[in-house]
């Protein structure tokens, strides 16, 4: 992961660290999907217990949208962190 | 997650098994202030009422049902990401 150009190995809790740091991201994009997407597409009546079909392809939707402005917000903040100068080299991009 | 020893490995696990606890325990609790938020509103008696009790039950269940298919679609999303290269390489 840092391609190691002459640096010391990264010890164990640095790694256990990086890899619960990674875990911890994931989780909260999921959490944040899940609130943001529930809040859109599922009104708060609760005439049935199942997802209804518009529900269920508001849900597949949203989730495909949510990416998308993921994907565009890494891109856009790479932009603006390399029109200031700052060489590019801490990317967001693919997480 | 590459480059783990196994007593690492073991070490990692453990955490990530206390996080999902903590998750579980988070959405458990998230899920009772909002099907109650959603269908409890009829303070003349102090036990629920049918309608409310009918509510909770299928708040919870599409609840459930929603976050299922919300995990499904962003498993995949997921794998897509990750096998695209990263932006501005």
């Amino acid at each position: 992961m840092f391609g190691g150009f002459g640096r010391p190995q990264p010890s164990s809790a640095e790694k256990i660290a990086a890899a619960e740091a990674e875990m911890d991201l994931v989780t909260d994009m999921f959490n944040k999907l899940q609130q943001a997407c529930m809040k859109k597409c599922i009104p708060r009546e609760y005439r049935e217990g199942e997802l209804n079909k518009g529900e269920g392809v508001c849900i597949d939707r949203c989730a495909a949208k949510f990416f998308d402005v993921q994907m565009k917000v890494s891109e856009l903040l790479q932009q603006e962190a390399q029109a200031k100068g700052a060489g590019g080299g801490m990317g967001f991009g693919g997480m | 997650m590459d480059g783990l020893t196994a007593a690492e490995q073991r070490e990692f696990e453990s955490r990530m098994q206390k996080k999902q606890m903590k998750e579980f325990m988070g959405m458990f609790s998230h899920l009772v202030s909002h099907c109650f938020d959603s269908c409890v509103d009829d303070f003349t008696t102090k036990s629920l009422i049918q309608r409310e009790t009918g509510c909770v039950s299928r708040c919870v269940k599409k609840f459930m049902a929603g976050s299922e298919r919300i995990s499904q679609r962003f498993q995949e999303g997921q794998t897509q990401m990750m096998a695209q290269p990263p932006p501005g390489r």
